[in-house]
């Protein structure tokens, strides 16, 4: 059925295509894919999971692939690799340095595997063998390639990668097991071995993923530093429209198992002419731009490709479709001849310089009626006098020692007014969530006050004090599918904090409605259970969930880190829209700063269970003061190439050290970029004494003695043309 | 290392202490031999039931305390642990006991280990191919069948062997054969005779359990993240399975089997009684039976001690086969 129409395409030649688009000679690339085609065979039907992809990759240059989850990327990256199940049924043509390597054995396989075609996977943690050394397994790709190799060169090489990537004493760190390495540190021993054998072609399938933003800095940063190394064309794969903007030559947007816009970074970035295109780069929030507009969703879900679509796959999310786009799925089409730039869509041309606001229906910015009342005049919701949390480490099998304390909250104090979204960010360790669990804990032991809706814990912590404080605080969680009870329907998700409360069945049931209606899910989905949900949606139920007791402060723990982009827009605009209509106050954790900054009126950003910086969230974006605060900001990708190239980037040293190590000075001494600069004689200070978190004039404090102090030259990069 | 195990050896020595003392505590208190004597004939009178067991420091008209507190003493002091009503020494009984039971286990575990783990491994590879299904569906059948069954049937085979040859080539029960003249070969030949039908038997019931563990843990990680690492390096897909996954996979059914291998020398019931190689496993099962308190007492102190090495070795074992656990 399908093949029949994938087939008349494939006749009129990707070779055609290609030429008449005037596009790059493939003689010249050192990888090149023509009309590869995926097909799983699943219970529920044939699965066509990559349609038809054509790419090339010339030596040293970069191709970004970016989409959504189940768009076909993750799959090209394996059918390329060879490794996908043999199951996988694949067609087309893959050609590495001229040579067909679709259709080769194992066997043959992996002569090119490992050694001119390598790649670096998402998730460093389970990505190493846990029972070998990280030397063994970086030895270990050498010698499946240079079996005459003696063992002391391959050492010296192993060494050698490792101090290329940047791991601090490689010869020692060899003999470590991957346990013994932070994800960060797996990561780049991923690369290590990857660029073991100098490869031609290194992918790299959503690299940083899973790594905290400092971290991916790092990371990115190893990965530029291993292609100028070994002048490999990388094939970056990602959904994370920022990564690829600093990175990328050149950028193939996929959606549904296609390319649907391809073209260099910029005619991407600054004149997308796909609708799918132009509603990513409009959902993804700015960490970099103070103005504040609604971002762009893009509603409904990616089509199922056990169907054969008959018109463009995009259609049924798109707001410009028409007649004409349900009829056949169209092409790939240079958008402006003589250019690289290709769109498949019909409507192409009519998008140049549209704005991207007007295509799709984005809403306007909400207003709370809290907006224009000053802050000390609106009511205190919630308010931390100096929570401290310590866990005691303990040693010893029957009789236990205490060796030490981590300080995982180490005296916090904030307060979130009505109407106001607070966040807290940092890197993961910093005790984000375990001021979150202080807060939820509500006990009278507690070190610390904590205030709720002017309830502290100190006076009363009784059981009918603390449900009553359930009624003013709940939480929204971080995994929308683990939070709900996959037997519940959703009525009785909703039903069941209301019941606690005793609430009659028949106003339970009105604001059940109420609530299906207000988070924008149809009221007649209550009977369905929550599989039978998206991923968006099921956030949506958990934000009802949270709201069914019309608390008024909600605490957001990662609302929007497990969905994708189009989707989490969706959900950061039903948040904003509910703050200002119900007047809610949030307290929010996230490690995505751009998240933070869109929707968030003040931020503290915590390091080793301390504030280090507070305050509003444009101030302290737009003129951060402590170093730390600086450099998590300068860390976060943006998507704008433009910018991306020029910008001044702290690549901060080494990982957040642990909390048993933490020094007797400020905190962050060990990896300060303004510290490292200064003469030893002022260091002094930062080594001795805690700086503390300084009132002033303005809302913004920072605890830091070196304010906008010089940075170290060594932790500063700027690439200049790249 | 050694300062951990001796750590864990002193917490299994106490909870042994313990157990045991309860073990002996429940038997004192309900266990009557008397009762058995009054089925003697001549019947015997009470007083020298009562005499007769006083001699064998059985006496029944102490009460529990005080008979724990004499057994106890005996043990520490001495190392007796005590006599049975019919007058047997419970330490020179029990070497013997312990010896039958390692000779009737100790080859077939082996094999099981040996086969099970190697299957394992085969049909993994393999999985979902004719030779994994057989093999697999084979191993759940043996997981049904209740042991002495599969045990009579291979009984009944091995006599249709003899009938249909026509003479005794194997024997199904016994260890030796009693008052055997001849030579070392003659003799030789006399113990695989008795060994070939319990060992086989053992065997082919014992080995599906490790190869169901040794597929599902190494079919867990075939698909792992770092064996696509592997191959991403340039390993075949099987050179990448038996040098990345093989290892990974092996860490829990490593636990397993240094959980079995004390287990040989604490014998099986239903083994023993059907091939009548009366070893520990029957001698517990009897004891009760006979109403032999220190026989109980001795058995389940035993079964305890197994266990602790037991638990011992499979930690041993784990931190020799998996670099991420440290002992400190």
């Amino acid at each position: 059925m399908t093949s029949n129409t994938t087939a008349r395409d494939t006749a009129q030649g990707t070779d055609e295509r290609l030429h008449a688009a005037g596009l790059h000679a493939p003689a010249s690339a050192v990888l090149s894919v023509r009309d590869l085609n995926v097909r799983f065979n699943t219970e529920n039907g044939v699965v066509h999971a990559v349609r038809g992809v054509d790419f090339d990759v010339m030596p040293g240059k970069t191709l970004g692939i970016v989409g959504e989850s189940g768009s076909g990327k993750s799959v090209t990256s394996m059918a390329i690799m060879g490794l996908l199940p043999p199951t996988a049924e694949i067609t087309g043509s893959v050609r590495l340095q001229g040579k067909e390597l679709l259709g080769l054995s194992d066997k043959a396989m992996c002569r090119h595997r490992g050694s001119d075609l390598a790649m670096v996977f998402q998730d460093p943690l389970s990505s190493l063998t846990p029972v070998y050394t990280v030397g063994t397994q970086i030895i270990e790709a050498l010698t499946v390639h240079n079996p005459t190799m003696s063992k002391q060169a391959k050492e010296a090489r192993a060494v050698e990668l490792l101090g290329l990537v940047g791991i601090p004493s490689p010869k020692d760190r060899l003999k470590a097991f991957p346990h013994e390495f932070s994800g960060g540190m797996r990561q780049r021993v991923m690369i290590a071995i990857a660029i073991a054998n100098n490869p031609r072609v290194l992918i790299a399938d959503e690299p940083t993923t899973a790594l905290d933003v400092t971290i991916q800095a790092q990371v990115l940063e190893v990965l530029h530093a291993a292609q100028e190394e070994t002048g490999a064309a990388v094939v970056m794969i990602t959904h994370d429209l920022g990564v690829v903007a600093g990175m990328a030559d050149d950028i193939m947007v996929m959606y549904a198992g296609r390319p649907v816009e391809t073209g260099s970074v910029d005619d991407i970035y600054y004149s997308p002419r796909m609708p799918y295109t132009m509603g990513l780069l409009g959902a993804v929030p700015r960490v970099d731009v103070a103005e504040k507009s609604s971002l762009v969703p893009i509603d409904g879900i990616p089509p199922n490709l056990t169907q054969p679509p008959t018109g463009c796959s995009f259609a049924p999310r798109c707001p410009l479709a028409s007649e004409a786009c349900l009829d056949g799925e169209p092409d790939l089409r240079a958008v402006a001849p003589g250019t690289g730039h290709r769109a498949a869509c019909i409507k192409s041309e009519a998008l140049a310089d549209v704005d991207v606001h007007t295509v799709f229906a984005v809403p306007d910015v909400p207003v709370s009626r809290f907006d224009s009342l000053p802050r000390h005049e609106r009511k205190t919701v919630l308010e931390l006098r100096d929570v401290r949390k310590h866990f005691p480490l303990m040693k010893g099998a029957l009789i236990k020692r205490r060796i030490g304390t981590v300080k995982a909250v180490d005296g916090l104090s904030f307060d979130i007014r009505e109407g106001e979204c607070f966040s807290i960010v940092g890197e993961s360790g910093c005790g984000k969530t375990t001021t979150l669990l202080e807060i939820m804990e509500f006990h009278k032991d507690q070190d610390g006050e904590v205030v709720i809706g002017g309830l502290s814990n100190k006076q009363a912590a009784d059981a009918k004090a603390k449900s009553s404080m359930r009624k003013e605080l709940q939480m929204v969680f971080q995994d929308p599918t683990g939070a709900l009870d996959p037997r519940f329907t959703v009525y009785e998700v909703l039903a069941e904090p209301m019941e606690n409360l005793g609430m009659p069945k028949a106003a339970i049931r009105k604001r059940i409605m109420e609530l299906m209606e207000l988070v924008g899910l149809q009221a007649d989905h209550v009977n369905r259970f929550p599989n039978q949900f998206s991923g968006g949606q099921r956030q949506r139920i958990g934000i009802a969930r949270a709201l069914a007791v019309n608390p008024r402060l909600v605490v957001l723990d990662e609302p929007v880190s497990a969905l994708d982009v189009s989707v989490q827009a969706g959900v950061i605009n039903l948040l904003d829209k509910l703050r200002a209509e119900l007047g809610l106050s949030y307290l929010m954790v996230a490690h995505d700063l751009s998240v933070v900054r869109h929707i968030s009126n003040r931020v503290a950003v915590m390091y080793l269970g301390k504030i280090v910086e507070i305050g509003d969230v444009d101030a302290v974006f737009d003129n951060p003061r402590h170093p730390y605060t600086r450099a998590l900001l300068s860390a976060i990708p943006v998507p704008d190439p433009e910018l991306e190239r020029t910008r001044e980037r702290i690549i901060l040293q080494g990982d957040l050290p642990s909390p048993l190590e933490a020094p007797a000075g400020c905190n962050f001494a060990t990896r300060c970029p303004v510290f490292a600069a200064l003469p030893p004689a002022r260091q002094e200070k930062c080594l001795t004494l805690e700086p503390a978190l300084e009132a002033s004039a303005t809302d913004q404090q920072f605890a830091c003695f070196y304010p906008d102090g010089e940075l170290d030259a060594d932790m500063v990069v700027v690439h200049e043309n790249h | 290392m050694l300062r951990y195990l001796a750590k864990r050896a002193l917490t299994y020595v106490f909870m042994i202490f313990l157990t045991t003392s309860a073990g002996y505590l429940l038997a004192v208190s309900t266990l009557q031999p008397a009762l058995l004597e009054q089925e003697r004939i001549p019947r015997p009178t009470p007083e020298q039931v009562v005499n007769s067991f006083r001699l064998k420091g059985l006496d029944p008209t102490l009460n529990p305390w005080e008979r724990y507190v004499d057994w106890l003493t005996g043990i520490l002091t001495r190392w007796d642990w005590g006599r049975s009503p019919n007058g047997a020494f419970i330490n020179a009984e029990f070497g013997d006991r312990v010896w039958i039971s390692t000779r009737l286990f100790l080859a077939s575990i082996i094999l099981t280990l040996v086969i099970g783990v190697a299957l394992g491994v085969f049909t993994a590879a393999r999985q979902y191919k004719a030779s994994d299904r057989a093999i697999t569906s084979y191993s759940y059948l043996m997981y049904i069948v209740p042991a002495p069954i599969a045990y009579f049937l291979v009984q009944l085979g091995a006599i249709n062997i003899n009938e249909s040859v026509g003479e005794r080539v194997f024997f199904v029960t016994g260890i030796s054969t009693p008052g055997l003249d001849g030579d070392g070969w003659a003799q030789f030949v006399d113990m695989l005779a008795h060994y070939a039908v319990p060992t086989f038997a053992i065997t082919i019931v014992g080995w599906g359990a490790y190869q169901i563990a040794q597929r599902q843990y190494l079919l867990d990680n075939v698909n792992a993240d770092f064996v696509r690492t592997a191959r991403a390096k340039g390993l075949t897909r099987n050179q990448a399975i038996s040098r990345h996954a093989l290892r990974v996979s092996f860490i829990p059914v490593a636990q397993s089997i240094a959980f079995t291998i004390p287990a040989i020398f604490a014998g099986g019931f239903f083994a023993e009684k059907i091939f009548a190689w009366h070893g520990v496993g029957s001698w517990s099962i009897d004891s009760i039976a006979l109403q032999d308190v220190n026989a109980a007492t001795a058995t389940l102190a035993y079964g305890s001690v197994i266990f602790a090495v037991g638990a011992i070795l499979a930690d041993f074992a784990t931190t020799l086969v998996d670099p991420r656990v440290r002992v400190q």
